[in-house]
């Protein structure tokens, strides 16, 4: 039998070897995570957060480099995951983020916010309806998928292929060789017209 | 030929050539809206049997077995309103005792990771509240390739093959259930229908914007859509959104290619609608128009500014469409669905040239001081007339061509007695055409700059960046107008300027053009109140059905958007990074977030996704490590999307920011965890 939870501090001011400050810290990490579970009662809602206080106080000895807010974290963690192994029955061991994925849907699904409140954390039997919702939610965003291919019908674009196809024409190279053989044609005239005479009297006169 | 004539006395020249070409062409658009309305009040005046629920009796028809999936296709939307929409439609069909032929699908698309926390959170409420798990579903792909038409495809081929049917709905869409059970039907007795356009009735508008346009959706749509009906027939359009689709001939035909060349006319199909319908049609199926089945609502913009930005995608999409507009084996009433998409923008930088082109005629008349050679005109009725008549007279019909709809649309609601009463009586609704023309008549000079600067721009492949909007509860704010309108002033003064030089006279021709721009501030601003939504509502104008005696699935959609209005629910969302806080630190957002992750790792092509991302590895850990050590602003936001879509890490980071000690996390989640154990639950 787990000895009971020193509720109250010791001579020092200090719960299992941390401060009241360290402890009320803890508590307020582990009440915003219920809080964000949507556990709106307040009485509820103390009394979660006090049990998970109460594990992290047993471990706090023997963790002396830990925080009270880390021990605390950590044991709301595994509460909450071995509370789910438990009513959707399923191991907790190596599947701890799929089992906390499926549990959190479940209760949302279950409506544990609006409906089974009192039921969370708790431990079992529950209510026969109760763990039905839990363990026969199922979320689906999509219907069994039936894979085919769509492929685009080629689509002759008559004139217009033409016109597209302009936008390919390598015009610089056009234009460098067609410039290319107007000047050949201009050389080849010059020459024919009394330019080779010149040239041939230009090397001439320059030996 | 009046026009040609009119051009003809004062003297033939080129930039009159011009400027007949630019007439033609624009009234010839102007013709067209004019003839459907016509067309469409005779055709409602002595009905018809051409239409798809005249066709075949449908109503008895059994849908047992026949299974359809209504799809929500969304973007960084307000999850609130979209989710609620979709609560209206699904409350609707169970109203039908039909639930069990439909599932409701959310595509999220959305890349703001606070969209997206907020998306899956409302959602898993929206189901646990109707009871309806296994009912409606919800997917947000990793990558949005292909924007919408690629989140339909990634839809179609994870879970296509499972519903004959599906329904196209967009993020503001409301559908009645009677509605949607009457598509069903309608596809099941004509098994070579493809696809029913329903025509979506603008509603909710509060702002006096969006009640006028709301208004004449109401009150000009019918005649026009009979119109339009009565040419298309069986070789009808998509618009994109509520319609009814038949699967497989979809998922056969209409994957869009992608069009050659470079952006902005190359690349991805942007309105892919029409160009699906056209496939559709190609292969031989059916699309209708569903014009008479009521119960198909849609929200539209809000302000003019809004309303430009949806104008500018969709300028940019149908200008696209040129690239189709001659693919081989399209049907020609495709054709010219496309190219009236084109002419819906194009005919705005053309009115402009028009006026220009006028102005440049009537200053070089002046300047150059040669006068008019008055030449007899060549039909023998206007001989004796003046230029100045004879122009006036052209006028004249231009007016009529333009208002001719807007009056028959009129008589049609004066011969209807209880349709009348839903407009808030004739007396009204005749205040509100009035009242709907002098603020159409300032809206379009401004629909014609912007549209003429979205097709230049286009054309030129220049991106025009558009920043979010600034809107305050009442409406657009005076500084954000004045950014978005000073253009628009300026060119409104600089032009009366030069018209008055001109002419005194030709300037007060151009009034209702200038003024429109040069108050397009207040313009912009006035009428994006609420206030003043509310007042005219107050003095009976702009009245809609949906607002005299709005349906069941409206009241419940603006009840719930009230209460979710005057309960402050949207401060939070103000905050930075409060969607990763939430699927954090929230016990139930994060179980949900991470199971939809588990669930979605079961897709080959998502597992495919998560891998290209990296998920599961360490560098994705180490992120996570970094995150609560640094706090989200140390991570960019790709970082932060990969941590959010990697279940490991998104477990392991729920576990440590409530186990580890504060010290060893960033100050920011020290002041979340403080805001998450403080909230009102």
């Amino acid at each position: 039998m787990e000895p009971a939870l020193k509720i109250l501090p010791d001579v020092s001011g200090e719960i299992a070897g941390r401060t009241l400050e360290e402890w009320n810290a803890a508590y307020v990490k582990v009440e915003n995570y219920f809080h964000s579970l949507r556990i709106q009662n307040k009485p509820l809602l103390g009394q979660l957060v006090l049990r998970v206080l109460e594990r992290a106080q047993r471990r706090a000895p023997a963790a002396p480099n830990r925080t009270a807010t880390e021990l605390a974290a950590e044991e709301m963690d595994r509460i909450v995951t071995e509370w789910f192994a438990e009513v959707l029955q399923t191991s907790p061991v190596g599947s701890e983020h799929t089992l906390s994925t499926r549990g959190r849907l479940a209760l949302l699904l279950a409506d544990m916010p609006g409906k089974w409140q009192d039921q969370f954390l708790r431990p079992g039997p529950w209510p026969q309806e109760f763990v039905e919702a839990m363990r026969e939610s199922f979320f689906r965003a999509g219907p069994d998928f039936q894979l085919s291919k769509m492929t685009p019908r080629p689509l002759d674009l008559g004139p217009i292929t033409t016109l597209t196809n302009l936008g390919k024409i390598p015009y610089v190279r056009i234009v460098l060789a067609w410039t290319g053989y107007a000047l050949l044609l201009i050389a080849l005239f010059w020459l024919s017209h009394g330019g080779f005479k010149r040239v041939i009297d230009w090397f001439q006169q320059n030996g | 030929m009046l026009f040609a004539d009119l051009l003809w006395r004062t003297g033939w020249s080129a930039s009159r050539t011009v400027l007949l070409v630019l007439f033609i062409s624009l009234f010839l658009l102007t013709a067209i809206g004019c003839m459907h309305g016509v067309y469409g009040f005779f055709i409602r005046l002595f009905g018809t049997q051409r239409r798809i629920t005249a066709l075949k009796e449908f109503k008895s028809h059994k849908i047992d077995g026949v299974s359809t999936a209504i799809i929500f296709p969304i973007y960084n939307e307000d999850s609130f309103r979209v989710l609620e929409g979709l609560r209206a439609t699904y409350e609707s069909i169970e109203r039908t005792g039909q639930l069990d032929r439909f599932d409701f699908f959310i595509l999220s698309d959305s890349t703001n990771p606070d969209r997206w926390v907020e998306e899956e959170a409302r959602w898993s409420e929206l189901v646990r509240d109707l009871d309806a798990l296994g009912k409606i579903y919800y997917r947000r792909r990793l990558f949005n390739e292909e924007r919408k038409s690629g989140n339909v495809r990634d839809f179609l081929n994870t879970w296509g093959k499972r519903y004959r049917y599906f329904v196209c709905c967009d993020a503001d869409s409301v559908m009645r259930g009677e509605t949607l059970v009457d598509l069903v039907k309608l596809m099941e007795v004509h098994p070579t229908v493809g696809l029913i356009q329903t025509v979506p009735a603008l509603v909710n508008a509060e702002s006096l914007f969006g009640r006028i346009q709301q208004f004449a959706n109401r009150l000009y749509a019918p005649v026009f859509i009979a119109g339009l009906n009565y040419w298309a027939l069986d070789f009808g359009n998509y618009w994109g959104h509520n319609a009814i689709i038949r699967t497989e001939p979809f998922m056969q035909f209409c994957d869009l290619p992608q069009l050659p060349g470079r952006k902005p006319f190359g690349g991805q199909i942007l309105s892919h609608d029409f160009v699906e319908a056209a496939l559709m049609l190609r292969e031989n199926w059916q699309v209708w128009l569903a014009y008479d089945l009521a119960g198909s609502y849609e929200e539209a913009p809000q302000a003019l500014i809004e309303n430009a930005q949806r104008e500018r995608r969709w300028c940019q999409g149908n200008l696209q469409h040129s690239l189709v507009l001659f693919a081989k084996g399209l049907r020609g009433v495709s054709r010219m669905h496309l190219l009236l998409g084109i002419f819906g923008y194009v005919a705005s930088p053309l009115w402009l040239a028009f006026m220009l082109t006028f102005n440049w005629i009537y200053c070089y008349q002046k300047y150059t001081g040669l006068s008019d050679i008055p030449v007899e005109s060549f039909n023998p009725y206007l001989k004796a007339w003046s230029g100045t008549a004879h122009a006036f007279l052209i006028f004249v019909i231009c007016m009529v061509v333009i208002m001719l709809p807007k009056f028959l649309s009129l008589v049609d609601l004066a011969r209807d007695w209880p349709r009348r009463k839903e407009f808030g009586g004739l007396l009204n609704a005749t205040g509100g055409v009035i009242g709907e023309t002098l603020f159409s008549t300032l809206h379009a000079p401004l629909l014609m700059l912007w549209h003429t600067r979205f097709v230049l721009t286009n054309l030129a492949g220049i991106s025009v960046g558009w920043t979010t909007q600034r809107r305050s509860a009442a409406g657009t704010d005076w500084l954000y107008a004045l950014q978005r309108h000073w253009g628009h002033t300026l060119i409104g003064l600089a032009w009366g300027w030069f018209t008055w030089q001109l002419d005194p006279g030709l300037f007060w021709w151009f009034t209702p053009v200038l003024v429109g721009m040069v108050f397009s501030v207040p313009l912009s601003v006035l009428t994006s109140r609420r206030s003043l939504g509310a007042r005219a509502k107050a003095a009976g104008l702009f009245l809609t059905p949906e607002e005299t005696r709005p349906p069941m699935e409206l009241i419940s959609l603006r009840s719930r958007m009230k209460i979710h209005e005057l309960t402050g629910d949207e401060v939070p969302r103000r905050r930075v990074h409060v969607g990763l806080a939430a699927a954090v630190l929230d016990p139930y957002v994060n179980a949900v977030h991470v199971s939809l992750l588990r669930e979605k790792q079961l897709n080959p092509v998502y597992a495919e996704h998560f891998l290209r991302i990296g998920a599961g590895t360490d560098a994705v850990r180490e992120l996570g490590e970094k995150l609560l050590s640094g706090g989200p602003e140390k991570l960019n936001p790709d970082e932060r999307m990969m941590v959010m879509a990697d279940q490991g890490v998104m477990v392991w980071l729920h576990q440590q920011a409530w186990v580890r000690p504060e010290e060893k996390l960033a100050p920011w989640w020290r002041a979340m965890i403080r805001d998450f154990s403080h909230r009102e639950n």
